[in-house]
């Protein structure tokens, strides 16, 4: 299923629609868009919501490790982002891109559920994991969050030491086996062993940012999760920190699914292989204009918006 | 003063402002009284340390220890009441905290742009004078006190020497007027050291000083602390009234501190934000805001009658613990809104439940903060008279509770016992217990105000 998703082309819309409502319960409400290419977009960012999202042909075969279905989510009366549908594919990097207040964080959040914890924050639509609507209020919240981790943009360790930050997902979830090993082997897979072995009882706020930020990382790969969310993890950090990141994320992409978001065009273009434009509109409600494998989307975006967008002609 | 500038302009302007001008005025007063102070106090000094060597040696060693009152052998001042000595902490507290502030600001209105090594020597010139003339002027306190009491049971020709006052004294006494007359001296001059250091927190060091005077000086007329009430005021004591309060607030903790945290914990971690927990929310404010007498009223009907504790430090300590809870419920509930989002976040995303967090980093984090409100809490409870005196708390107890359903009293109870009686004996004895009492009110705020930074600098 998901892979016939990925060998749509833009322009056969009907079948998109089709495909991306498949698994839906209710009946479709969107009707088949026009295509939304470069020669209509003159309207400026005003988004037309009946529209549906460009998507670039997909050639390699690939896992879906979510699948995202009309996915909206509120703040309260304060609607953030309409109507996405996208896979995320397993075992790459897939980058959310787009100017502030389109919704790319609020998306991030909606994949382990973090938009639970704010009040008055709904989701609504379908996230497919593993077969699962991980949206489902049925599902544990806890138990997604345990398997779908997350870094945040502000490194924020524990106030513990780096051995406890390290090992206290792994504990609170009933972890049994070594954990001097877990914790050494993930301090390893983060990049951050060679610098804090012999001082792992040190706190973990006593770090440079950078290797704070590698600290969280590997605070979220202990508890073994198959899908590691980034929130813009090299926002707050500098360009050597940076890079150092985004060599790991490249590393983790082997064994993980990772999905970042970030402000950075060339980082989107360096580390990631999907890229998903969002865009929101005067109304502020974020929406996906533009998916594809991050080579297409710079090279050749469909969409005058993304093209205006990642030649930074948007802020 | 006319001083040729060759620092930075900007103080060149500033040094015609009439501002500055009496400023410098200021400190030019200070520094004469300073010189003073060196001058008469080198001069006294070394008259007492002669006086001691001489005399003053031989009985502190030949009168040993006193045990009790009866134990004090010899000298004029035997029957001393103890209150000798309290007065001149009244002034010396202020002077003591207020000097690292006032300091700097004197010395570089005096001298702008001056190097730091030359500001901490001065400094520690107009500082330790300052130290010793405290002292001085503790000992002409003692002095007169001593020459009042000598008047009053007719001994003639006490004078307030120093020297004859050494004189008279025993040991014991000598040791007393040194060691608390050094003290607080001592507490200013650690004030001048911090302030030459830099320190950030004199006005932490400086109290707990003076508070461990007071303490030094109490204990060094021990009967005081340890005799129960009496018919009179020479042989009355705090004893009962000073565990009592421990015995009382103890259990009050152990009753509002838990019952104050789960409440704050609901109310911040778990309750939805609807009607119920805002009505909550409101009352528990204004319970905060209810009379303490109108509590007392309540644990008069609810633990003495109905539940029967009779006048128990049972019955004082639960509607103590009424008294406290509003205050300890809304102060816990502040910590746990210093807990920054980011944390409770880390810690969902790695799979915690909600208690696991609020167990493993909301409590620990926010658990600083909460002792503090709890000690706040407690030493507002301490000083609570009228919630004890409506459940029928008694005055006079001769005894030590051995059970937390026995009779008791408190130090608030027994002064306002002392000082609403009409000899004069009992309101000096009074005083003396408002010291102590005040001594662990400060004891207590200063363990606050120490939690808090711990708290703040982990993070």
């Amino acid at each position: 299923m998901a892979r016939n998703f990925f060998t749509l082309m833009r322009s056969s819309a009907p079948t998109a629609t089709a495909v991306s409502g498949a698994n839906q319960s209710g009946p479709t409400t969107t009707p088949p868009p026009p295509p939304n290419i470069k020669e209509d977009a003159d309207a400026g960012v005003h988004l037309d919501p009946t529209l549906e999202a460009v998507r670039h042909e997909i050639t390699e075969e690939l896992d879906m490790a979510l699948q995202l279905r009309q996915v909206s989510a509120f703040y309260g009366s304060f609607q953030a982002i309409d109507n996405m549908s996208m896979p995320i594919p397993r075992n790459r990097v897939t980058a959310l891109i787009g100017p502030s207040g389109c919704g790319k964080s609020t998306l991030l959040r909606c994949f382990n559920r973090m938009n639970d914890l704010i009040p008055g924050a709904r989701v609504e639509g379908e996230i497919e994991f593993e077969g699962r609507n991980l949206l489902d209020p049925a599902m544990d919240a806890v138990e997604v969050r345990r398997r779908i981790g997350m870094v945040f943009q502000k490194p924020n360790p524990f106030p513990k030491s780096i051995y406890e930050n390290v090992a206290f997902g792994a504990r609170i979830n009933g972890y049994s086996g070594d954990m001097d090993r877990l914790v050494e082997e993930s301090l390893r897979r983060a990049a951050l062993w060679d610098e804090v072995k012999d001082e792992l009882d040190k706190s973990g706020l006593a770090l440079s940012g950078g290797q704070q930020q590698r600290l969280c990382i590997a605070r979220a790969i202990a508890v073994q999760p198959e899908i590691i969310l980034m929130d813009e993890p090299a926002s707050a950090l500098d360009p050597v920190a940076t890079l150092k990141i985004e060599d790991l994320m490249r590393e983790l992409a082997e064994e993980y699914t990772i999905v970042v978001v970030t402000h950075n065009m060339q980082q989107a273009g360096r580390v990631s292989d999907y890229t998903a434009f969002l865009l929101a509109g005067e109304e502020r409600v974020g929406r996906l204009v533009e998916f594809g494998p991050t080579q297409d989307i710079f090279t050749n975006p469909l969409d005058q918006r993304t093209e205006d967008y990642i030649t930074g002609r948007y802020g | 003063m006319t001083r040729v500038s060759v620092v930075a302009p900007s103080a060149q302007l500033t040094a015609f402002s009439p501002k500055v001008r009496i400023r410098r005025g200021v400190s030019v007063a200070f520094m004469v009284a300073a010189l003073l102070a060196i001058a008469i106090s080198m001069i006294m000094l070394g008259a007492l340390i002669v006086e001691i060597a001489v005399d003053g040696a031989a009985r502190l060693f030949t009168d040993g220890a006193p045990v009790g009152r009866e134990a004090r052998g010899g000298g004029i001042l035997t029957d001393l009441p103890t209150p000798a000595g309290i007065g001149w902490m009244t002034w010396a507290l202020p002077v003591a905290v207020l000097l690292p502030f006032i300091g700097p600001r004197l010395i570089n209105a005096l001298v702008p742009g001056l190097p730091q090594i030359a500001e901490r020597a001065i400094g520690f010139i107009v500082v330790a004078p300052a130290a010793i003339f405290v002292h001085i002027l503790y000992v002409r306190f003692e002095s007169a006190y001593y020459v009042e009491y000598a008047k009053a049971v007719g001994i003639d020709g006490a004078s307030g020497n120093i020297f004859q006052v050494l004189g008279e004294a025993s040991g014991f006494q000598i040791v007393r007027l040194l060691l608390v007359g050094i003290l607080v001296p001592l507490a200013i001059f650690a004030a001048g050291w911090f302030w030459a250091h830099r320190m950030r927190r004199p006005s932490l060091i400086i109290p707990a000083i003076i508070i461990a005077g007071w303490v030094v000086y109490l204990f060094m007329d021990p009967w005081f602390l340890s005799s129960f009430p009496s018919r009179k005021p020479a042989d009355a004591g705090i004893f009962s009234a000073v565990t009592g309060t421990l015995y009382m607030m103890v259990i009050t903790v152990a009753v509002a501190f838990p019952l104050g945290v789960g409440a704050a914990i609901y109310l911040e971690e778990y309750a939805k934000p609807n009607w119920f927990s805002r009505m909550i929310q409101v009352n528990i404010s204004n319970l905060a805001g209810v009379p303490s007498i109108i509590y007392g009223l309540l644990g008069l009907q609810v633990f003495v009658r109905v539940l029967e504790f009779e006048r128990s430090v049972l019955a004082g300590a639960c509607t103590m613990a009424l008294l406290v809870m509003p205050i300890i419920i809304v102060s816990a509930q502040e910590a746990l809104r210093t807990v920054p989002p980011s944390m409770r976040e880390a810690a969902y995303a790695v799979g915690a439940t909600r208690w696991q967090v609020i167990r493993f980093h909301v409590l620990p984090y926010a658990f600083g903060g909460m002792l503090t409100g709890n000690i706040l809490a407690m030493s507002r409870a301490i000083g609570e008279t009228a919630p004890l005196i409506a459940i029928g708390a008694l005055t006079f107890i001769a005894f030590l509770a051995d059970s937390p359903t026995d009779d008791f009293t408190v130090l608030p109870i027994q002064i306002f016992n002392w000082v609403a009686r009409p000899q004069a004996g009992f309101h000096e004895i009074a005083a003396s217990a408002i010291i102590v009492l005040m001594a662990i009110l400060l004891l207590m705020n200063a363990a606050a105000i120490i939690m808090r930074q711990r708290t703040r600098t982990d993070w």
